[in-house]
């Protein structure tokens, strides 16, 4: 057992005692049920996919505009989900046994992201997938490109977490990284609709402001615009919110193991 | 030149960033000391008096204001000085959702052991703290000293070379107290270097080869036990009756003497030994009822060096 995987198997532990992904079994297996269950979408008798009169691409663009929510849906659970382990781990009385082990401040705390990250992901991986599969076999119609969708989710969680990441390592506190991570997100929705504020500024001053800010914070809420035309097979639709709050999230979790690896625990 | 010492501090300091309204806390203040390679080794010392800020600097968690600290010759902020000691830290918080089994298994791979080495080794631990029955209980349900005997199995899982104690038997029974200073002195045995804080003045008397004593951030003494409670030449000397004749002699030959009813508490400073007093109440056909010496503990001694008033001394 090397040291990573002892962190992943403390990570793996907490995760389920702490009863986490329930909420996703619970979850994948209502909309594995429902998906189950409905009926064939049909007119006057006529199954709609079988005589063609709904294409398998417009069953494609339904099938990922109802991921594109759900996808959100799950990492917004899985914020709640793990905003509390970096807090637990860094608790007193825990900490100071953690830190006496030989391993290098940075390599611990990045180490302890990794396996959150990882853990988190493959809960994803695992309920959307049941789902997908449920869809694909009671439809018959088995989009790839879904797997797209959630390969750019993985990104979009790193982004997600980093900031919940960053605020768990600074404060200690789950609700602060929960707070804060969803104060960020709104506040960059909105930044994101800067240009109609525009026309109420007449000062050029608050425009560099928003523009600033709208640059420096992580755009999540833009990014989900990517997961429809992925899953459509149609690549990326925007590419500046994906990359700049890349590299937004890289300075994010550097920033955090640069706190950890200064403070006095 | 090869440094000996296992652990060794140089003029550290640490101070607490008091906040905006208070002021800073220096919980240490040049403090230098030495522990060599094979002792046992108690930081003595009141509440606040610094010995958990002491501990916590060499073991990484915090960083020393000024001053250096060495485990091994390594800087005690690099991990490479962390890789042959075990730790068992004061109110400590093991991850409730682990059984005892378990944390072995994450602490153990933490220090970079093998789940191959760990098996057996932790079997091993929890037999010798008397935990294996409950090596698959959650945490959550231990009590206080069940969680100490974890920690010490935990603390001696790498096999390390040097063990940092901090209240290893707080919360502990007496019965539980006497294994562990059973396993520290075999530890001693093995060769290991123990470095512990201890309230327990009886239990640090018993066990350790040298005593720091902290108060207030400074290092008041380092010494051997044995310097610190060395036997001051005191005696109780009871008699069935001492008239009035031969008291005064006594007071007459020994300046320090005090003489209550019967007994007489007397001390030798300049050569003489109780043998002379002895000569002196036989040649006044005193019968003596008995003679005790009077031993001074090691708490006797850390009272007097650390609140001197309340000794009355």
């Amino acid at each position: 057992m090397n040291k990573f995987a002892a962190i992943l198997y403390d990570s793996l532990l907490e995760v389920r005692d702490r009863k986490i992904s329930y909420l996703y079994w619970l979850v994948a297996g209502v909309v594995a049920l429902a998906i189950a269950f409905i009926p064939n979408f049909k007119i006057n008798n006529v199954d709609l996919l079988e005589s063609g009169m709904v294409s398998p691409e417009i069953f494609q663009k339904a099938t990922a505009t109802f991921f594109d929510g759900l996808i959100g849906f799950m990492i917004f659970l899985m914020v709640f989900g793990s905003a509390g382990l970096i807090p637990s781990f860094l608790g007193r009385g825990r900490v100071e046994l953690t830190l006496s082990k030989p391993i290098d401040r940075y390599r611990l705390l990045a180490m302890k992201f990794a396996s959150i990250y990882i853990i988190m992901c493959a809960i994803l991986t695992i309920t959307m997938t049941i789902i997908w599969l449920v869809l694909s076999i009671r439809f018959g119609v088995f989009s790839w490109h879904f797997f797209a969708g959630l390969a750019y989710a993985y990104v979009q969680f790193f982004a997600v977490y980093c900031i919940v990441f960053l605020l768990g390592v600074a404060s200690h506190s789950t609700v602060v990284g929960i707070m804060g991570y969803f104060i960020i997100r709104v506040a960059t929705d909105l930044l994101a609709g800067r240009k109609v504020v525009y026309e109420l500024l007449g000062d050029s001053v608050w425009k560099k402001i928003l523009d600033g800010l709208y640059h420096i914070l992580p755009k999540i809420g833009e990014m989900s615009a990517n997961y429809a035309p992925l899953m459509e097979g149609k690549g990326l639709d925007q590419t500046y919110p994906l990359y700049s709050t890349l590299g937004i999230s890289v300075v994010l979790f550097l920033l955090a193991l640069l706190i950890f690896s200064r403070r006095d625990y | 030149m090869t440094d000996t010492a296992a652990i060794k501090t140089t003029n550290l300091a640490k101070r607490f960033w008091g906040g905006f309204r208070n002021k800073d806390v220096l919980a240490l203040s040049d403090v230098s000391l030495e522990v060599h390679s094979g002792e046992i080794f108690a930081l003595l010392g009141p509440n606040g008096a610094g010995k958990t800020t002491l501990m916590k600097i060499l073991l990484g968690s915090l960083r020393p204001t000024a001053g250096a600290a060495t485990i091994n010759g390594h800087d005690c902020g690099r991990w490479e000085a962390r890789r042959k000691a075990g730790f068992l830290p004061e109110n400590h918080r093991f991850p409730s959702y682990l059984t005892g089994l378990q944390l072995l298994y994450v602490f153990g791979g933490m220090s970079g052991m093998s789940r191959r080495e760990i098996k057996p080794k932790a079997d091993s631990l929890l037999e010798l703290v008397s935990m294996s029955k409950w090596r698959k209980t959650k945490i959550k349900k231990y009590s206080k000293g069940m969680m100490q005997r974890l920690g010490l199995a935990q603390a001696l899982l790498n096999d390390p070379d040097l063990v940092f104690l901090d209240e290893p038997t707080d919360g502990v029974d007496p019965i539980g107290r006497r294994e562990i200073r059973n396993i520290l002195l075999d530890l001693k045995r093995q060769g290991k270097t123990i470095f512990l804080n201890s309230h327990l003045l009886a239990e640090v008397e018993s066990v350790c080869d040298r005593v720091a004593i902290l108060d207030k951030g400074k290092l008041i003494k380092v010494g051997s036990v044995g310097s610190l409670i060395e036997v001051k030449p005191y005696y109780w000397v009871e008699t069935y009756d001492l008239p009035s004749e031969a008291a005064k002699k006594v007071r007459a030959a020994f300046d320090e003497a005090q003489i209550e009813n019967n007994t007489i508490k007397v001390g030798f400073k300049d050569g003489r030994t109780i043998n002379a007093l002895i000569d002196l109440l036989r040649q006044n056909n005193v019968d003596i009822a008995s003679v005790k010496p009077i031993s001074v503990s090691l708490e006797d001694s850390f009272m007097q060096l650390i609140r001197p008033e309340a000794t009355g001394e």
